[in-house]
């Protein structure tokens, strides 16, 4: 009772300094602040299908991408909507597009789904690359729009929402043990009468759209976008090392990993100008998880501590293979 | 409704028809031809050597696996080749050889997630009620990977009696377990019997056996070789040699 309290005022006190903070912060440092919201709530987003399910999707940027280029292209000159229409214009396009791709791959496990949807998000990058429509190579302008509040704000709402969504279904609802049951015994929770191909697509399209809503917001923002900025493969590689460090499958692991990562990119490249130190920074920190804190920095204020990882276990064994791969 | 309660309690019919069920696994005749029967209230055994197909014959039926050909009829519904969760949704539960926890959730919600689909209202206190039945009330908020066996196997006998089943398959529910812990599972299973559930149970253990099955049935080698109550089944001659191996 009294920890959960403590959660709470913590919880308000964040609110608040995050509410305050376009007050108490010049833009370059408000810039920041927006760019960490945002990967706290893509990773978020990727957690909801790789820790809550155990689904490793390693082409989630697809659906950042595609939030994006929705909002690019119907922004445009041509079309011309406002930035507001867009959003849930692509919240539709990527839920078609998630059941499009989810319904097939999700009947495979582990590295098999991993690579299938490593690949898709491929094909993205590909398309988008050769067609006249989306800029070819040369990527898409926007219209520029420069206030930076705005900005943060947007990427504040859309990650309070996240967090509130996933709080909501994942951790205080039915559908949260059901998701769960399946990410730790398919088999079993198929027969306590779980459809589990239903509820995994279910949280693979509620995983992919959350992500293009921060695509949307973050194409306005930078108000330019080519394909290997948006479906780039080291963007879902970023969301899952942020998730890993902070704590696969809990509620604010993603939050804590999403931040602390990028501020210290962002740190690194203001004092060192570049950010290749960044990428062995990556590396040590997934060797250090994987090897001391397997519960990630979230694991460390639980109360099974840093000890367990068996949901780390899962999700790295389906990948690896621990005989669960292939089609089910 | 009490937590030990299942949907429907006729009599009449058999609750579970088995026909002609084939399931092969490359050259491997895991079900060969089966056919049986399991009357409502029963709570039937099913026996063999290890390799004979039972377990199999549980996954067919619980839709884990789909079979080759052969029908199988649950409480009026056709269900051979139906997924596992339009099974299970029907009033058949199970549980498997090797408990299948959900190991990273606690105990407490192991139980819940079995309530999440079709029998959620109310599903805290018949969660709460079963704790207190299975004496797994003391370890409410572990986490199910931290039990040991035993109790792993009393935690998936309590996501049964959640879904509230009018069909309990239980695959060697007591195998290994300790005697207080077997003492509770067949306690329970009595009380669930009078309230109206049916069981199939696979079990070695011929003590438990004898005392809980109202009828044995003997498979080997995939196919259904003897069926009779326990005193029937230890004087047939089949069954010993299954059992003991043919005299040289």
């Amino acid at each position: 009772m009294k920890q959960r309290r403590t959660g709470l005022l913590l919880l308000i006190g964040v609110i608040i300094v995050l509410a305050l903070l376009p007050m108490l912060v010049n833009n370059y440092w408000l810039r920041i602040a927006t760019g960490a919201l945002m990967w706290a709530g893509l990773a978020c987003s990727w957690n909801m299908l790789g820790g809550y399910a155990g689904y490793i999707n390693f082409g989630h940027s697809a659906f950042f991408g595609l939030g994006a280029y929705v909002t690019a292209l119907l922004m445009g000159d041509k079309l011309a909507w406002p930035f507001f229409a867009t959003v849930p214009a692509g919240i539709v396009v990527t839920a078609l597009f998630a059941i499009m791709i989810g319904a097939p791959t999700l009947r495979l496990r582990g590295a098999y789904f991993a690579i299938a949807t490593w690949a898709f998000a491929e094909v993205l990058i590909q398309f988008t690359s050769v067609m006249d429509f989306t800029g070819g190579i040369g990527g898409i302008g926007l219209p520029p729009f420069l206030d930076e509040r705005f900005f943060y704000f947007a990427m504040f709402g859309a990650a309070a929402l996240t967090y509130l969504i996933t709080w909501a279904l994942f951790e205080r609802s039915r559908f949260g043990l059901k998701v769960k049951a399946l990410r730790d015994h398919e088999p079993a929770a198929e027969a306590i009468g779980i459809n589990t191909s239903l509820v995994k697509l279910q949280t693979f399209v509620l995983s992919a759209v959350t992500a293009s809503v921060f695509g949307a917001i973050f194409a306005y923002w930078v108000t330019f976008i080519n394909p290997k900025s948006v479906f780039g493969g080291d963007i879902t590689d970023q969301m899952v090392v942020m998730v890993l460090l902070g704590g696969l499958g809990s509620l604010w692991g993603p939050a804590l990993g999403g931040v602390g990562l990028f501020v210290v990119n962002r740190v690194i490249w203001m004092y060192w100008g570049d950010t290749a130190f960044y990428i062995a920074i990556l590396g040590a920190a997934i060797v250090l998880v994987v090897l001391f804190m397997p519960n990630g920095i979230a694991g460390l204020f639980s109360r099974d501590g840093a000890k367990s990882g068996a949901v780390l276990d899962k999700a790295v064994g389906k990948v690896v293979g621990d005989g669960q791969g292939g089609p089910n | 409704m009490s937590v030990v309660e299942g949907k429907t309690a006729g009599a009449g019919d058999p609750i579970l028809v088995v026909r002609e069920l084939y399931r092969h696994f490359g050259g491997i005749k895991a079900v060969n031809g089966v056919s049986l029967e399991v009357g409502r209230r029963e709570i039937a055994g099913l026996i063999g050597p290890n390799g004979s197909g039972k377990s199999t014959l549980f996954s067919l039926v619980s839709g884990t696996v789909a079979p080759d050909r052969g029908q199988i009829r649950f409480d009026g519904h056709e269900i051979g080749g139906r997924k596992a969760h339009a099974i299970a949704r029907l009033g058949l539960a199970r549980t498997f050889q090797i408990p299948a926890m959900f190991d990273n959730m606690s105990v407490t919600e192991n139980l819940l997630a079995a309530a999440a689909e079709g029998h959620w209202q109310g599903a805290r206190d018949r969660a709460a009620e079963t704790l207190a039945l299975l004496t797994l009330d003391h370890v409410a908020d572990n986490r199910a990977s931290d039990l040991s066996g035993g109790q792993q196997k009393l935690l998936e006998f309590g996501r049964v009696i959640m879904r509230q089943a009018t069909l309990i398959l239980l695959d060697e529910v007591t195998a290994g377990v300790h005697p207080n812990i077997r003492k509770i599972i067949l306690e329970a299973i009595a009380r669930l019997r009078e309230h109206g559930i049916t069981f199939l149970v696979i079990e070695h253990d011929m003590e438990m056996v004898r005392n809980v099955c109202d009828r044995i049935i003997v498979m080997d080698a995939g196919r259904v070789v003897a069926s009779g109550s326990f005193n029937d089944i230890v004087r047939n001659s089949e069954v010993m040699q299954t059992y003991l191996g043919r005299p040289q």
